[in-house]
């Protein structure tokens, strides 16, 4: 188990940050807001890159900066590794190279060169010049170079914002594997929600300088939902259901993916072949996608037809002039969030524990993963 | 006995090369200081470390005159140190050399550590990697062109210096009389065959120099460009 204690604050002339927040590291935890709300900041600061710091941070036992009792740790000495959203691969040395800079100044080398280049599928590319690598390839070997650290918390700063998104779903993959293979824990701080929606277990937000929400990450993106609502100036994401669901069937003979919901069954279209060695699949869909109905429709070409009841119904912006409200409804004890006009709600008269079916598209069923 | 002139030229080379190493030595670290450096206070050790590209040499030459003598300080410190006078010595013209010859080390040099800057520092200190470590590892090897620059700026800068010499040295043979002080002397006793020996042995060798620093930079253009 790993512990994080985050007790700190830090200004700058246009921006002050501040955080008083334990993390138990477990998986991976995600780390998320717009730009300039800090998150990059905060792993600045735990890898000791920040100085300016008032307050402290301990890694379980470990205290790397203590301002109160004037104790510091060095950043090389955190033992603590953080991928760069540039890489920053060092232009003068090979693949191989930049990976032995790491695993020769690395103190327990458990882990073989070798097997990290297989593990982040390198092998073919170890002699290679890093400056004629693409940047999914970059990312990769920084990846690589950061675990032959064998570090004791592995840092990720925005690592899949410079590739095209066939790289991305790539190294997202690669990140979840290398998580599981080396039970490493990971913060990854991203401005993509369905990015982080797909690997992390925990959510850290962020907005402003301050955390405004931690825990589950499916339970955050929920709370995050009203949160939006009723902080007007900050669109934080669109207001949308998280959900990881059973795998019950990859292909039913007609394109479409079957995902168990309890007894009911939710469709989408099928995801390429490598995705069917998982159990659970990650997936979302905006409120704004569902729609509400009194009774089953029978005939209709949207596929998903889940049953459920009204939890319930709130305004979704504190903008009265929006005339919409947020509905909450669980479905085999799994909620969902559907965004509806307040016209359509007071035409179905819907109110609270009434019986409704959610409607929505194969397609509305989204996943990050390409 | 070699000749007046053979000598001149091993007493250039050893000055110059003296100089050399020194200038690394502080440049380095001066360049380095400065290359970090945000307050406002850098544009004036800039500006005194730019000096000499500006100033007469001989105006130099005549402080260091004054400096050096046994009346003022640091002569005095040098006689209280070493027992020997420094105004008219070896190491008063290396002493000199390396002042004047300073912004053509430190220029390239602080040039250099900038452009570099802290992004692959950063990512060397995530490895593991401590201060004196980075610098071997990652600063030297990615400004090495740099470095070869600044020492060969010093090195061919120290070897055509007159001005600063003239005042300081005192045109003793073997011991201060460098090349361009003895090119000087054969003019002004009309000796023009032996000048011209000089001056075309001090213009291809300069040539040369020149040359190579270039020939070695070149592979800078394919390599120099930086990923990120």
């Amino acid at each position: 188990m790993t512990i994080l204690n985050l007790d700190f604050n830090l200004h700058y002339k246009s921006f002050d940050f501040a955080i008083n927040q334990v993390l138990d590291l477990k998986g991976i935890t995600g780390v998320f807001g717009h730009s300039g709300s800090g998150k990059s900041t905060l792993l600045r600061a735990i890898a000791g890159l920040e100085k300016n710091i008032t307050g402290s941070i301990v890694l379980n036992e470990k205290t790397f900066i203590d301002t109160s009792q004037n104790l510091g740790v060095k950043p090389e000495q955190r033992n603590i590794s953080l991928v760069f959203q540039d890489s920053r691969l060092f232009p003068h040395l090979t693949v191989r190279d930049n990976l032995k800079y790491a695993a020769r100044r690395c103190v327990s080398s458990q882990l073989n060169l070798i097997d990290i280049l297989r593990l982040t599928e390198l092998d073919h590319l170890a002699d290679a010049n890093v400056t004629d690598l693409s940047s999914g390839q970059k990312q990769r070997v920084a990846l690589a170079r950061a675990l032959l650290t064998e570090p004791k918390l592995l840092l990720l700063d925005e690592p899949l914002s410079a590739l095209d998104q066939v790289s991305k779903t790539k190294l997202l993959g690669l990140i979840v594997k290398v998580q599981q293979q080396l039970n490493l824990p990971i913060l990854y701080v991203s401005h993509s929600l369905d990015e982080l929606q797909q690997v992390c277990d925990n959510l850290l937000i962020l907005s402003q300088g301050k955390v405004i929400n931690y825990g589950n990450i499916h339970h955050t993106i929920h709370q995050l939902n009203f949160l939006s609502a009723r902080l007007p100036n900050e669109q934080l994401i669109h207001q949308q259901t998280s959900l990881s669901l059973p795998i019950a069937s990859t292909d039913n003979g007609q394109g479409l993916m079957v995902l168990a919901l309890a007894e009911q069954e939710i469709l989408l279209p099928r995801l390429p072949g490598e995705l069917t060695k998982h159990k659970h699949l990650r997936c979302f869909i905006l409120a704004s996608d569902i729609s509400i109905c009194l009774s089953e429709s029978q005939n209709s070409t949207i596929v998903n037809h889940v049953s459920g009841t009204i939890k319930a119904i709130e305004s979704s912006s504190l903008d009265e002039s929006t005339h919409s409200v947020l509905v909450t409804v669980i479905c085999s004890g799994q909620e969902f969030f559907v965004h509806i006009s307040t016209y359509s709600q007071q035409k179905l008269a819907l109110c609270i524990n009434q019986q409704v079916y959610l409607q929505f598209k194969a397609g509305a069923v989204r996943t990050y993963l390409y | 006995m070699p000749s007046p002139d053979l000598l001149a030229l091993a007493v250039t080379l050893k000055m110059a090369a003296l100089t050399t190493v020194i200038l690394l030595l502080i440049g380095t670290p001066l360049a380095w200081f400065l290359a970090k450096m945000t307050s406002r206070f850098k544009v004036i050790i800039e500006a005194i470390v730019a000096l000499p590209l500006v100033l007469p040499p001989t105006v130099l030459g005549f402080y260091l005159l004054i400096a050096f003598s046994p009346q003022h300080l640091p002569g005095q410190m040098w006689q209280q140190v070493t027992g020997q006078q420094l105004a008219f010595s070896f190491s008063a013209i290396v002493t000199g050399s390396v002042l004047y010859s300073l912004p053509f080390v430190v220029q390239p040099l602080q040039k250099a550590f900038e452009q570099l800057g802290g992004s692959l520092l950063e990512a060397g200190a995530m490895l593991g990697a401590g201060p004196i470590d980075r610098f071997f590892t990652i600063v030297l090897p990615l400004t090495k062109s740099s470095f070869i620059t600044a020492a060969s700026l010093g090195f061919a800068h120290t070897v055509g210096e007159f001005g600063v010499i003239l005042m300081i040295g005192g045109n003793i043979p073997g011991e201060t009389r460098v090349l361009s002080i003895a090119l000087f002397d054969h003019v002004e006793a009309f000796d023009y065959a032996k000048a011209h020996v000089l001056a075309i042995s001090l213009l291809i060798g300069s040539m040369i120099l020149l040359a190579s620093v270039y020939l070695l930079n070149l592979p800078r253009l394919k390599t120099g460009k930086r990923a990120n």
